[in-house]
């Protein structure tokens, strides 16, 4: 057995077992670790397991609350995972660098020119450079683009490569990314929280600077805008929030500072593509997408597609929008080609290739097919279309049977499959429970095209498998990603990747549009926030009363009680809970409590309505400040875990959670009132709590006040009220008498000082509508205007004696229910108004097809 | 022989439509077959925008948007085309073997050899022009978005490939096979009814039975692609003639070396000749679609359609 009394000791390189031929990034081909890993392994040695497993978690944090996260398909249980990075990184010494980088620089021109010749001349395949079917078979050839390059420097402004170091310590590409290449935003990510957990050996280190690279790559996406266009709108398209790397999108473009849409933001008029905006349509120049480029125009391209825009295909042809890439590009990721670059690179360049390409046989050639199908148990066999049930397999790990209907497929359709071989990845340190462990690694390069060159990034994002001796470093399988240091010879300083103004030049500020689709999730945080703000503080006013009913054994109580829980029923909407139940419910009420804050499934109760807060809140991601995502995070990672998967949780602890909850809003919604400039965002964002706050008020108000009930009960009803709209200070304080129901109505509905009257609600929306962005100047008022105009000048004009005659025969007040219900009604058609005018977005496409051609001679 | 065809599409909207952006290909292609001499197109309400251009297969591609709010889209495509007739007696005369064709399609030169920039010879102008002709075909022998080879498809056509057989021959027993084994039952297939549906309850339309034919012909590595037209329909002997009771039609045509794509009609079992009006080809329907749109609002929809192919000489 092996001496576990001191940990410490093992923790020291002496103990990093590399196996025997596999390549070890540490050691090179040698005995002894190569210099610059040995000061980096030291400085970890002398910091000691401990204190790097506490640097890990500190990684882990920052990554968490920033909202670094990657969604998995198929898992909606547990959509977002969190991103995880080893406080480890890949160190290239500076001289290898420049042979990857030259390499990679190749490339890039080199499939620039492939990509150019298959959407123009095809002389490759004229002159039989390339095999048609390579071309003609793979789904990325996408035929309407032919002819619609643009005249531009270079075509492929964006590549990607992932690197493998083969047995001999050779650099191969696995593959090339080349249609909407994902991970620069991660590895930028996973840099700045190593500066912040390792800042002492990263400074030591002499470590080449990330910034150099984005600062081309927003000049590169602005030097594609057509008709030279200085100061182009450039806009990120994303599929969506449940997108695989949708923070990613987010990401980038609040650092670049771009705008984030949807397909369905976009819109083609005239010949050009447009942002719907809360001002009205933006034209757009340039189109950075993350969406795969078949889904791009469900008009010309993939018919079903919701995720693109109809017709966008045109306006590229007629030279009005740019795309990176180009629409068609993916035709570059089929492994096929790999087999015929280097010919290609002797034709275009008259270059051999600097980094090679892993060996690959494509079986649409005769001899190439033979050999993939006699050696198919040492290679990796892969479809030239890659397709969720269509992965890559390794011939060695299937059974006979399978093996079988392999090669009967190969030879069914040859050129639909490549053979490679199976490299044996190089190992690198990784931190693995406590110990420093060799992981097989792959490194994803990011390349952007700069004037008529190309800009590598200097790292890069390194990805290592999470069990030993495994290959499959993906996402999606559960590898853990790293940092990629390049060494420089000199300190690197950091750029900005802002151009810097010429002296005295004067800035004009730009307000980035707001889209639709952007407003409305803005409003709907707004709303969402409110109901759980709402239901929180009555569940609490509940749970005490409930207490005091056990303590007491007060009749009085008991009733107040039951109106209570009657009316948490109806302001959360969670009927028929306590309406129309049993006494023996009314008397036991903790079950359905509890179900009212845990439940998710449920609609109304406190844990659907925090997820739907989260949900509009991730939609939007790239608005929010860096501290208030982190609030965000807080109040949905704090309630999961304290309530929604404690099933030990009684009555007692989830008032202390409902405390803790409410602290948690207040401090987003404090950060948002400081932080947000008050724009277009910020009054949707207002707006939504607003109109939920006066339509929860109102709710609250109807079901404890409408009716009349005895005096002893009253008084308790209407403390419970002033309790539960955080107004029993205020009251006390302003009328220093006890509690009687038309001061209180005077204090919330009438009191505009009073920042939870219905009143101040009011007041708030009609000057946030006011100031809402408007398409057409007219002297009449808008809808939206008239509605809040309406309710507000109702609500002024009543008067509170009236509200309180109680109509003698049913015992309600029947002035305030009226009152209470028109402003319900109005407020409800506010809400749609404001839907159909700033939300328009929302309008679903059709596909037209002519039907069935039938006809018989 | 002169034809003129109106062919009117119109679509009803519930609600109404704010945009919509369509794509046509309505309008007959020129080929030795056949002449577009006037071609117009007639769109209610009036386009804001509209542009003409060539797709990869050389179709005749109408872009069209509508930005205006509007209930009903009417779109009246008018045209005249002359037919050709060639003798296809000596286009069936041609005895090279499916065999042969194939070999020929897959035996391309596949080399980097970089032809001289001068001096080309006539032959070697027309050897290139053939190679062109060649490098074409060949996609055609490939899976395309809505037909892809299957071993039923083999196994249902593998009668007709007999060894050695001319693949003239072999098309044309494929063709009459399709015709007496299928039922035409307009019932029965939509759109996206799969071709394994169509040979499992040997049914279906026009459409299903050119890709029918073009899948079995594929799965032997022969080159054919989908036509997209009008066929002239005669009145029954003292019927009168019905203005718009045609319809579009479909039918396929096959590479065959030396002699040119030659068409087939496995719907009616013929030989297109001079009834067969030809607007657009590709890979399968869904490249040459007549007309699509994408219609943002309009809520539920409705679909008419009238066709008139009208002899004019």
């Amino acid at each position: 057995m092996r001496n576990t009394s001191s940990p410490a000791n093992e923790f020291g390189t002496q103990y990093y077992a590399t196996q025997l031929g596999i390549y070890d990034e540490m050691y090179a081909s040698e005995n002894k670790a190569l210099p610059y890993w040995e000061r980096f392994m030291s400085a970890l040695d002398s910091m000691g397991s401990e204190k790097l497993e506490a640097r890990r978690k500190e990684a882990q944090r920052l990554l968490r609350e920033n909202g670094v996260t990657y969604n998995v398909y198929g898992d909606s249980q547990n959509l977002t995972r969190p991103w995880r990075l080893d406080p480890v990184p890949l160190l290239i010494s500076s001289e290898e660098w420049t042979a990857i980088e030259a390499g990679l620089q190749q490339r890039a021109v080199l499939l620039n020119l492939i990509l150019k010749d298959i959407y123009g001349e095809q002389n490759l395949l004229k002159k039989g450079l390339l095999p048609a079917e390579l071309i003609f078979g793979h789904e990325g050839f996408l035929r309407p683009c032919v002819g619609a390059l643009q005249n531009q420097q270079q075509h492929l402004t964006l590549y990607s490569a992932n690197l493998a170091r083969g047995p001999k310590g050779r650099m191969w590409v696995l593959d090339d990314r080349a249609q909407a290449p994902s991970g620069s935003g991660y590895a930028l990510e996973n840099r700045t929280v190593m500066t912040r957990v390792l800042p002492d050996i990263f400074r030591e280190t002499q470590v080449r600077r990330l910034s150099g690279f984005f600062k081309a790559f927003r000049k590169g996406l602005a030097d594609i805008a057509m008709h030279n266009k200085e100061d182009p709108r450039i806009v990120i398209l994303t599929p969506g929030p449940l997108n695989e790397t949708y923070f990613e999108h987010a990401y980038l473009a609040a650092y670049l500072g771009f705008t984030l849409v949807q397909g369905g933001d976009l819109t083609v008029r005239d010949g050009r593509v447009w942002l719907k905006s809360l001002s009205g349509l933006q034209a757009v120049d340039v189109i950075l997408r993350r969406v795969d480029d078949s889904f791009c125009d469900p008009l010309e391209l993939r018919s079903i597609s919701q995720l693109g825009i109809a017709g966008l295909l045109e306006v590229v042809r007629r030279g009005n929008v740019a795309i990176a890439n180009p629409l068609g590009s993916s035709i570059l990721e089929n492994p096929a080609l790999l087999a015929f670059l280097p010919r290609l690179a002797r034709y275009f360049l008259n270059e051999e290739l600097k980094l090679p390409s892993v060996a690959t046989w494509w079986c649409g050639q005769r001899r190439e097919r033979d050999f993939v199908l006699q050696n198919i148990d040492s290679l990796v066999i892969k479809p030239i279309n890659r397709s969720q049930d269509n992965h890559a397999v390794f011939g060695g790990l299937l059974s006979s049977k399978e093996k079988e209907q392999l090669c009967r497929q190969i030879l069914a359709k040859p050129h639909n499959f490549v053979g490679q071989e199976h490299v044996s990845f190089s190992t690198l340190p990784a931190f693995i429970d406590h110990h420093i462990e060799p992981r097989n690694a792959v490194l994803r390069t990011f390349v952007v095209a700069n004037g008529d060159d190309y800009t590598v990034m200097s790292g890069g994002l390194t990805r290592v498998a999470r069990r030993k001796d495994n290959f499959v470093v993906s996402n999606q399988a559960g590898g853990i990603s790293k940092d990629t240091w390049v060494l420089a010879a000199k300190p690197d300083k950091p750029v900005s990747i802002w151009t810097e103004p010429k002296r005295n030049q004067l800035i004009e500020a730009v307000i980035e549009p707001l889209t639709s689709r952007a407003a409305d999730n803005l409003f709907w945080v707004g709303r969402h926030l409110e109901r759980v703000k709402t239901s929180t503080r009555l569940l609490r006013t509940v749970l005490r009363k409930h207490r005091e009913t056990l303590e007491f054994k007060d009749e009085i109580d008991n009733e107040c009680l039951q109106v209570l829980l009657r009316t948490l029923t109806q302001v959360s909407g969670t009927y028929p809970g306590f309406i129309k139940c049993d006494a023996q419910l009314l008397k036991t009420p903790q079950q359905e409590l509890l179900s009212l804050a845990k439940d998710g499934q449920r609609k109304g109760t406190l844990s659907a309505n925090i997820q739907a807060f989260v949900q509009a809140a991730f939609s939007i991601r790239d608005l929010w400040s860096q501290d208030t995502w982190r609030s965000v995070d807080n109040i949905q990672r704090r309630w999961q875990q304290r309530v929604m998967n404690n099933n030990e949780m009684n009555i007692e602890q989830l008032q202390n959670h409902l405390d803790d909850l409410i602290t948690g809003i207040v401090a987003f919604t404090g950060l948002t009132s400081e932080s947000m400039t008050r724009e277009s965002a910020w009054l949707m964002l207002d707006s939504g709590r607003r109109l939920e706050r006066a339509l929860t008020l109102i709710a609250l108000l109807r079901s404890t006040l409408a009716s009349r009930h005895a005096d002893a009960l009253q008084s308790q009803v209407l403390e419970a009220v002033l309790v539960s709209t955080d107004s029993l200070t205020i009251y006390q304080r302003r009328y220093r008498s006890y509690i009687q129901l038309p001061l209180v109505l005077e204090l919330l509905l009438l009191d505009e000082s009073h920042p939870r009257s219905l009143a101040y609600q009011l007041a708030q929306l009609s000057t946030h509508i006011s100031a809402l962005p408007r398409t057409k100047s007219t002297r009449q008022l808008s809808a939206e205007e008239r509605l809040i105009l309406q309710a507000y000048t109702d609500l002024r004009l009543c008067n509170v004696l009236e509200l309180t005659q109680v109509n003698e025969e049913d015992g309600i007040y029947v002035h305030l229910e009226r009152l209470l219900s028109n402003m319900t009604d109005l407020l409800w058609r506010l809400a749609d108004v404001i839907a159909d005018a700033y939300f328009s977005h929302s309008q679903t496409s059709q596909l037209m097809l002519l039907n069935t051609p039938e006809d018989e001679l | 022989m002169k034809y003129r065809i109106t062919h009117i599409t119109t679509y009803r909207y519930s609600q109404s439509v704010g945009l919509c952006q369509n794509e046509a290909r309505l309008q007959p292609r020129n080929f030795w077959r056949q002449q577009c001499d006037y071609s117009h197109f007639d769109i209610q309400p009036q386009p804001t925008d509209f542009r003409e251009w060539t797709d990869f297969f050389g179709n005749q591609v109408n872009y069209f948007a509508i930005q205006q709010p509007h209930t009903q889209l009417i779109v009246t495509a008018i045209s005249e085309v002359t037919l050709f007739p060639r003798q296809n007696n000596l286009d069936l005369l041609n005895r090279m073997t499916w065999e042969q064709a194939r070999n020929l399609l897959q035996e391309m030169p596949m080399q980097g050899q970089t032809q001289s920039q001068q001096g080309q010879s006539q032959s070697q102008l027309q050897n290139q022009e053939q190679l062109l002709e060649i490098l074409d075909a060949r996609q055609y022998v490939l899976d395309s978005p809505m037909i892809s080879v299957t071993p039923e498809l083999a196994d249902y056509a593998q009668s007709s490939f007999q060894l050695n057989r001319a693949l003239v021959d072999v098309v044309y027993d494929l063709m009459q096979r399709i015709y007496r084994d299928f039922t035409y039952d307009p019932s029965f297939t939509t759109i996206a009814t799969p071709l394994s549906d169509v040979l499992k309850f040997r049914r279906g339309v026009c459409q299903d039975f050119a890709h029918l034919a073009i899948g079995c012909l594929r799965a032997y590595n022969i080159a054919a692609r989908y036509i997209s037209g009008y066929v002239e329909t005669l009145p029954e002997a003292g019927q009168q003639r019905l203005v718009g009771a045609d319809a579009s039609h479909a039918w396929f045509s096959v590479y065959i070396p030396n002699t040119g794509w030659l068409d087939f009609d496995p719907t009616n079992n013929t030989v297109p000749l001079d009834q067969h009006i030809t607007l657009a080809w590709g890979r399968d329907y869904a490249d040459v679609t007549p007309l699509k749109g994408i219609a943002f609002g309009g809520g539920q929809h409705t679909l008419s359609v009238s066709v008139d192919v009208l002899r004019l000489e």
